[in-house]
């Protein structure tokens, strides 16, 4: 056994995406060392990186893909996600300032509970997940189609909540959840870890994890082994749209306002992203939280990349997309089944 | 008999109220809008929408793009269907609309081409067009914050410049662009030693700003190409225990209300105007065109100003104006 641990090691999915973060973060510390620099900024009561920067603007979809990673386990895709972010945003904006024309400047207040601005964005995300896995489960549309709908109208229901209108507010307590600090680190940090030991404890200390596989691999089998299938579908999606409504309070807390054009905008496709990165099929069945987390965290990597080393705007977009597909090329089954062979004849000889 | 006579007078009556009351409407005016991407936009589309709503005779068919260009194909499309008198555009992007504006002009709809001028415009017809001068715009915030320097006293010193660009290839990205850059040759001072887009957005503004104080050692001037990413950044400058509008100079564009309470509080030194209140001249335009008179095809640019924490400054072209003292008045 312990002979083919290089080998099986060669073979994860998940070394391939840790592999090609190192590399990216490796490639950063040629060019400048100081890319690694962490100090700590009194002002603020924070660390101060990049590095940090990275893991605290990776925060949304790292949060919203450990929803995405079981529904892809599921074998299906969540595509309303990006557009719940923008609810969720628009609905703590209504709450802060419900009235632009009444309380005409944003300022240190609220105007309705500070408890409705975190609570009902949340419920109403979960239960417009709810909605998505009703009609995934008992109506049988497919995920891709089901959440589809959300997808095009989430946008317009948050357009419609502010009037087409961007609300700002100077709120502090709201504040606190996108620029505040606990133990040294941003508070979207704090929020990450918090939900990513949730699900991980949700999925793994329960037969969850073990039920959301066994759905994903084959439905009817599952459920003739006394598997409900459809509850398991409608807890999934129901997840997704809370962890989408977690983001979206952190990413409107973070400009302190409400953006419902660009909140959350390609946050779907980022986030399945995540998830193929960090080696989750998605046709479905085994899942791993971890490599969700590397996959996402990835993703920022390059995008700060970028900002650091200032890639011509232009150039951005080409950039990312052969990042990508360099680690997608690494992660392909011939690439690690060669790399495999050749840590079995090392271990051989 | 009475009864009948009675029930056919109310009638006649009630069929000249309801003809009365109701608006003849003769005048159907499309608008194809990008979206809500920021507060001027809004701005810019509340003020159209109700100024064509309230104009008697006349009916607005809206169209929200949601800033995704094959939509605004789409409702273009839809307009020229619907047979509407007038259509109003605005478009994302500057490329990629040759082909539906040519539609456009086979259905003989008259075109106004309002606020981003597209690229295509001296290959296709339009009745008249109207649009912020972008070029201008761009040349503005790098001269005041050259004339600003030399005001300070600090003319003489090399001051590190930074500038945030829009959504890359929307016309006001490439117009500011070329207007920064040109003015930038005008104050061999000021060096510039990053430039990156920040899509016009809060949160994106937020996140370059970021990681350009740490990868840049010294930046002594911000320009964003419109305040929404200069407000975004002004949160970044303070997280790095900088001082926003001391540390670093930060002059945005529009004019945007939260622009202006950032100036009034200190924490942002100038905006140069792009106004969006384009109803005054649209509307007496549609009027005119209306009673058969011509435009040429040269875009008519609105008047508009500089705004800062001082005032006086003179930019050649125009003087900048005290934020403070026309805070009240501003509308968007």
């Amino acid at each position: 056994m312990r002979k083919n641990a290089l080998s099986g090691l060669m073979q994860s999915k998940v070394t391939w995406a840790v592999i090609a973060e190192l590399l990216i973060l490796l490639v950063c510390f040629v060019i400048r060392p100081d890319f690694f620099s962490i100090s700590y900024q009194p002002s603020t009561g924070m660390l101060y990186g990049s590095l940090i920067d990275i893991i605290n603007r990776s925060a949304e979809i790292t949060i919203i893909s450990m929803g995405m990673t079981l529904v892809i386990a599921l074998g299906g895709t969540d595509l309303s996600v990006g557009a719940l972010v923008a609810v969720a945003g628009a609905i703590a904006l209504k709450f802060l300032r419900w009235d632009v024309l009444t309380y005409t400047t944003p300022g240190d207040y609220t105007v309705y509970p500070y408890v409705l601005v975190l609570v009902v964005p949340l419920v109403v995300c979960a239960l417009m997940g709810l909605f998505n896995g009703f009609l995934v489960a008992k109506g049988g549309i497919q995920p891709i189609i089901a959440t589809l709908i959300l997808m095009v109208c989430g946008r317009g229901v948050a357009q419609i909540l502010t009037d087409g209108k961007q609300f700002t507010t100077g709120y502090s307590p709201f504040r606190v959840i996108g620029q505040g600090s606990f133990l040294y680190l941003p508070m979207p940090i704090i929020i990450t870890i918090i939900v990513v030991v949730a699900v991980a404890l949700f999925t793994r200390k329960t037969a969850f994890g073990a039920f959301v596989e066994s759905v994903g691999v084959n439905r009817s089998a599952s459920r003739l082994s006394g598997i409900k299938a459809g509850t398991v579908i409608l807890i999934v999606f129901m997840i997704t749209g809370l962890l989408s409504g977690i983001a979206g309070l952190i990413y409107s807390s973070r400009i302190m306002s409400n953006d419902s054009n660009n909140a959350g905008l390609n946050f779907e496709m980022d986030a399945i992203l995540a998830v193929v990165i960090g080696g989750t099929n998605m046709a479905g069945g085994r899942f791993s939280l971890a490599g969700t987390v590397i996959g996402s965290l990835i993703i920022r990597t390059i995008v700060t990349f970028v900002y650091y080393f200032g890639i011509v705007s232009e150039a951005t977009m080409a950039f990312k997309a052969l990042i990508i597909a360099v680690v997608i090329v690494l992660q392909s089954e011939p690439v690690r089944e060669y790399f495999a062979r050749r840590a079995r004849r090392s271990e051989a000889a | 008999m009475k009864k009948v006579l009675f029930l056919v007078a109310a009638l006649v009556v009630l069929v000249c109220v309801s003809a009365a009351s109701a608006d003849v409407v003769n005048v159907v005016i499309a608008f194809s809008q990008i979206g809500q991407e920021s507060d001027w936009r809004t701005a810019n589309t509340d003020d159209l929408k109700s100024a064509i709503e309230n104009h008697p005779g006349w009916k607005l068919v809206y169209d929200d793009g949601q800033q995704k260009q094959e939509n605004q194909i789409k409702a273009l499309r839809n307009f020229i269907t619907q047979d509407v008198n007038y259509i109003l555009f605005t478009g994302v992007v500057s490329t990629g609309w040759d082909e539906v504006l040519k539609e456009v002009n086979e259905a003989e709809i008259p075109l106004l081409l309002v606020d981003r001028i597209p690229d295509c415009a001296d290959k296709i017809d339009y009745v008249a067009a109207f649009g912020g001068d972008f070029v201008e715009e761009g040349r503005r915030q790098v001269a005041w914050a050259g004339e600003y320097l030399k005001k300070i006293g600090k003319g003489d010193v090399d001051v590190n410049v930074v500038i945030m660009e829009g959504t890359t290839g929307a016309s006001a990205q490439t117009g500011r662009t070329e207007g920064n850059l040109k003015a930038l040759k005008e104050y061999p001072h000021l060096k510039l030693v990053g430039q990156q887009s920040g899509n016009f957005t809060r949160a994106e503004g937020q996140a370059v700003m970021e990681s350009w104080l740490k990868s840049i050692d010294k930046i002594d001037v911000l320009i964003a190409q419109n305040d929404d990413m200069a407000l975004g950044a002004i949160d970044a400058i303070k997280a790095a225990g900088k001082v926003p509008g001391k540390d670093i100079i930060i002059v945005g564009c529009d004019s945007v209300k939260a622009a202006f309470d950032a100036i009034v509080a200190g924490e942002m030194n100038c905006t140069v105007e792009c106004t969006p209140l384009y109803a005054e001249f649209v509307v007496p335009a549609i009027e005119a065109l209306e009673r058969g008179e011509k435009f040429s095809k040269r875009v008519i640019h609105p008047e508009e100003g500089v705004f800062d924490m001082d005032g006086g400054i003179d930019l050649g072209t125009v003087k900048s104006v005290k934020a403070a003292d026309v805070i009240a008045t501003r509308r968007y």
